[in-house]
């Protein structure tokens, strides 16, 4: 990646951008919650991540932990009863909060993208792939119906769909889902956003065809040079295809790194008893259980949110709430105890 | 990983098992068949006492559908079923009512969605209890510590018999759902992609858990997935099958570390590694995963291979361990791969 | 004329409830059967269903009522009509009951059940009919209701029983002097609209009542 810069040239999560690193996207203190009958779902409840232009970064974490609803947020599409009620989103330096849903509209496309996860209910089963692309274009970019045409037609060869013509009148139940996702990022690419996110995209693919997709997001992010946030699940995809990664659980940040350090030697516990949960192609090893269940976002648990899970957790851990914290540069943890314990990481 | 198999006897034995279903054109008042859906195209194979023998494949590759026909949940059109010497298809077409309960004891599934395995309406003692209902194995009194217990075995509370699903979480369904295929004292469990809807701290609790049960019971596995992670931590044993057939057939350090099919190749290789050491050569296969329908000829992964040639698109390459003792593959060129 | 619409009350309500009670029983009975079975069985039952579907029910009262005007003057009309409904009003559950035992049928916990042994007979009545109550106990109460109203217009389109007192029946007679004395009409006719009402509501609640997922 010809624009890949090292985030290690600042200090601290919110501190001014040096002028060689050029911040697309800062997410400070964010709380989002779900108000619904059974109460308040904190579905992100403090968190904060940097993304800098032409990075490839990962956002981790298991269901619950808030990654889905952190792309959602950016955008300012989170779903009812869901609301932003706190922290600050900041995009190529504006403040996203206090915009107007209009000023949102015109960003959404042209400026940012989300790729989801099952590409049947995210396109229209109602218009033909051509529309699903035409309309946006349209709309944008302001192109007559035949440029707009012509403009889709090329998208599809871009995303490697074979017999493009054919594809273009078709509908969505005709297709696979593995043609299907690439129309979803074909779409989310239509007005050559600066920042994508693809949240989840191949989990509901075939492993061969997820191997198409993932290929064809790293080449497409290195020919645009586009900013691409992964969410994911899945430490194998974090270990392919991004350069930085934040870990969350339970709506709150728990670590942050560049990849090969976080995996090398990751400094929060649940970090590390997921690197250790987690099986491998390429080995046998015995799995190390990470006990209990993911806590009710409702009722957290107080302090460290991770605590009734956590093998290290001592008294401290359920009174207070740890603070992220710098460890290195670039390395940020949220933990009481990062300087003391000695945590394993996967070695290669 | 160690096995506690029985070495030359298999408690289960599949022979040339083939599933297709009629593809059928409904007019007001005939029904036309057009063609068939190659499912299960010519299985075999066998699994030992103790051993897990993994069932890997894409969706339509026929895994599942290989399991339902096993326990006879589904009608096989031809092939046949031998377990511990009784003849399955035979058992429940014809046999007597008290050997086909028998069957369906000693056989046992976990199903793959923990969100529709359990009846909704039943409290968690009804579910476990069930099979004590049709089986009349166990006198009544016994009922509840029978229950009791296998909740215990499966790390889950007494007190949560009197619930009902939707109160738990996924990775507690589907302990549920072990606890009331082990209810009956089965000897051989499908276990049908148990682990693919959980997040992933908790498959590796169900992953090690289903590998403690095995040696305490000695139980006998068919590890049905798509996860070939989570197929490498639990299987001795590990079949690949691509559009109804089985491809290759080794123990699991050869299939995952020097697999000789193009196929198996290509699968393992599109895996993510979480690694960050670990080099992508992602083998990319072009194309789509076909649909069992009408399926290729000759070697039916040939339209995909990187290696196909002309023998490959006339004849049909024979299953056979030629190569390596005890490795199966199908395949005209895999001496290269050796 | 209070009086009279509260006395009429227990009439209607025969024929809603025994003809909604008969039909529900057939209907599931049919449905069950034609969902779980497959094959022959299956499609003779489906015909059946779709016949007895497209069948004008409340013409054949009329028409009967006429041919059996007998029967109907010996004060029998409310069971005629009870058994004409019943006889032809069971489809809509049939159909409904027959596409969500094909879909539970599937299920993973109905398989889950066949596998450890269980056999058709508890495997319908145990596994699936009770997961289909719900939507079936909110068409019959909608029934109730719709059978009620398909008395009232036979009462006053003056088919029905003129010895037994139904809200129809008051209806009829009132018609002729519904300009004068609007009020002979108005009592019957709220009478009607409540209980519609009162019965569609009464699904509802049943319908969340039954539902386990609801009982915390």
């Amino acid at each position: 990646m010809t624009d890949y810069l090292t985030p290690s040239t600042h200090d601290s999560v919110n501190e001014l951008a040096h002028p060689l690193t050029e911040k697309l996207l800062e997410i400070s203190h964010l709380r989002t919650y779900f108000f619904t009958e059974a109460g308040v779902v904190k579905a992100l409840d403090g968190m904060s991540l940097e993304v800098n232009k032409g990075q490839a970064v990962g956002l981790v974490g298991e269901s619950g932990s808030g990654k889905s609803v952190t792309a959602q947020s950016v955008l300012r599409i989170v779903p009812r009863p869901g609301r932003i009620v706190d922290g600050s989103i900041k995009f190529e330096g504006e403040d996203l909060l206090s915009k107007s849903d209009d000023d949102m509209r015109k960003l959404r496309g042209p400026k940012m993208a989300i790729v989801f996860q099952d590409p049947t209910t995210s396109l229209n089963p109602v218009f033909t792939v051509e529309r699903q692309l035409t309309d946006i274009l349209m709309l944008h970019r302001d192109l007559t119906k035949e440029a707009a045409s012509k403009r889709a037609l090329s998208l599809l060869e871009h995303v490697g769909i074979q017999e493009p013509e054919k594809r273009l009148k078709a509908y969505p139940h005709e297709l696979s889902g593995g043609m299907k996702q690439r129309i979803a990022i074909a779409r989310a690419l239509s007005c050559e956003p600066v920042l994508l996110f693809a949240d989840e995209p191949t989990t509901n693919l075939d492993v061969t065809i997820q191997a198409q997709v993932l290929e064809l997001l790293k080449q497409l992010q290195k020919e645009l040079n586009m900013t691409m946030v992964m969410i994911t699940h899945d430490m194998g995809i974090i270990a392919d295809m991004t350069e930085r990664v934040t870990v969350l659980y339970a709506g709150k940040v728990m670590e942050v790194a560049d990849t090969p350090t976080l995996f090398r030697s990751p400094k929060h516990p649940y970090t590390e008893a997921l690197l250790k949960a987690v099986p491998s192609v390429k080995q046998t090893r015995a799995l190390e259980v990470i006990p209990g269940n993911i806590p009710n976002l409702i009722e957290p648990p107080s302090g460290c949110v991770f605590n009734p899970r956590c093998k290290y957790a001592k008294d401290i851990c359920m009174k207070q709430e740890p603070p992220l914290e710098k460890a290195e540069e670039g390395h940020y943890v949220a933990c009481h105890f990062w300087r003391e314990l000695k945590l394993e990481g996967r070695a290669g | 990983m160690q096995t506690t198999a029985d070495e030359g006897r298999p408690i289960l034995e599949v022979s040339s098992l083939v599933e297709y279903f009629d593809v059928v054109e409904r007019g007001i008042f005939r029904k036309k068949k057009v063609g068939d859906v190659h499912a299960v195209d010519n299985v075999s194979f066998h699994i030992s006492g103790g051993e897990t023998l993994g069932l890997v494949g894409e969706s339509g590759c026929g895994k599942t559908t290989a399991g339902k026909v096993i326990l006879y949940l589904e009608k096989p059109t031809s092939g046949s079923v031998f377990f511990e010497g009784m003849n399955v298809v035979e058992t429940f077409e014809n046999g007597s009512q008290t050997d086909r309960k028998l069957l369906r004891r000693r056989m046992q599934m976990v199903f793959q969605n923990p969100y529709n395995s359990l009846d909704p309406r039943m409290t968690v003692y009804d579910i476990i209890s069930e099979a004590f209902v049709v089986h009349r194995n166990i006198p009544k009194s016994q009922w509840t510590d029978r229950v009791y217990e296998l909740l215990r075995m499966v790390n889950l509370e007494e007190y949560h018999a009197e619930r009902y699903p939707h109160e738990f979480s996924g990775g507690q369904r589907q302990r549920i759902a072990i606890a009331r295929a082990l209810a009956v004292d089965p000897k051989f469990v499908i276990l049908d992609e148990p682990v693919s809807s959980l997040d992933v701290s908790i498959r590796a609790q169900i992953l090690n858990l289903l590998i403690d049960l095995q040696r305490s019971k000695r139980l006998s596995y068919l590890y049905i997935s798509h996860d070939l992670s989570s197929v490498r931590q639990i299987s001795q044993r590990v079949a690949v099958m691509y559009l109804g057939e089985i491809v290759e057939l080794a123990r699991a350090e050869e299939i995952f570390d020097k697999p000789l099919h193009p196929y198996t190749q290509a699968l393992i290789s599109a895996v993510p590694v979480p690694d960050v050491d670990h080099k992508t050569t992602r083998i990319i296969l072009p194309g789509e995963v076909p649909s069992p329908i009408n399926p290729p000829q000759a070697c039916r992964f040939h339209p995909r291979c990187p290696h196909a040639t002309d023998i490959c698109r006339q004849m049909a390459p024979k299953f056979e361990d030629k190569l390596i003792e005890g490795h199966f593959v199908a395949c005209h060129h895999a001496d290269k791969f050796v | 004329m209070f009086s009279e619409t509260i006395n009429a009350a227990h009439n209607d309500l025969y024929v809603g409830l025994a003809a909604t009670l008969i039909t529900t029983l057939i209907g599931v009975a049919v449905g069950a059967l034609a969902g779980y079975f497959k094959g022959a069985v299956s499609d003779v039952l489906l015909g059946l269903i779709q016949m007895f579907f497209v069948i004008p029910v409340l013409l054949l009262i009329l028409l009967f009522a006429r041919v059996f005007s007998v029967l109907v003057f010996k004060g029998l009309g409310l069971t005629l009509i009870v058994l004409i409904l019943a006889f032809f009003g069971w489809s809509s559950i049939a159909f409904i009951v027959r596409g969500e035992t094909f879909r539970l049928k599937e299920m993973e916990f109905v398989q889950a059940a066949r596998s450890l042994g269980a056999g058709s007979y508890r495997l319908l009545f145990r596994h699936i009919v009770p997961n289909i109550l719900s939507p079936v106990i909110v068409i019959a109460t909608l029934n109730i209701a719709g059978f009620i109203l398909t008395e009232v217009v036979v009462s006053f389109l003056g088919f029905g029983d003129p010895n037994t007192s139904t809200w129809g029946l008051l209806l009829n007679e009132g018609f002729p002097y519904v300009r004068t004395s609007w009020w002979v009409s108005l009592f019957p006719g709220l009478a009607v609209v409540f209980c519609v009402l009162g019965f569609n509501l009464m699904g509802d609640g049943l319908s969340d009542a039954l539902n386990p997922r609801l009982r915390e």
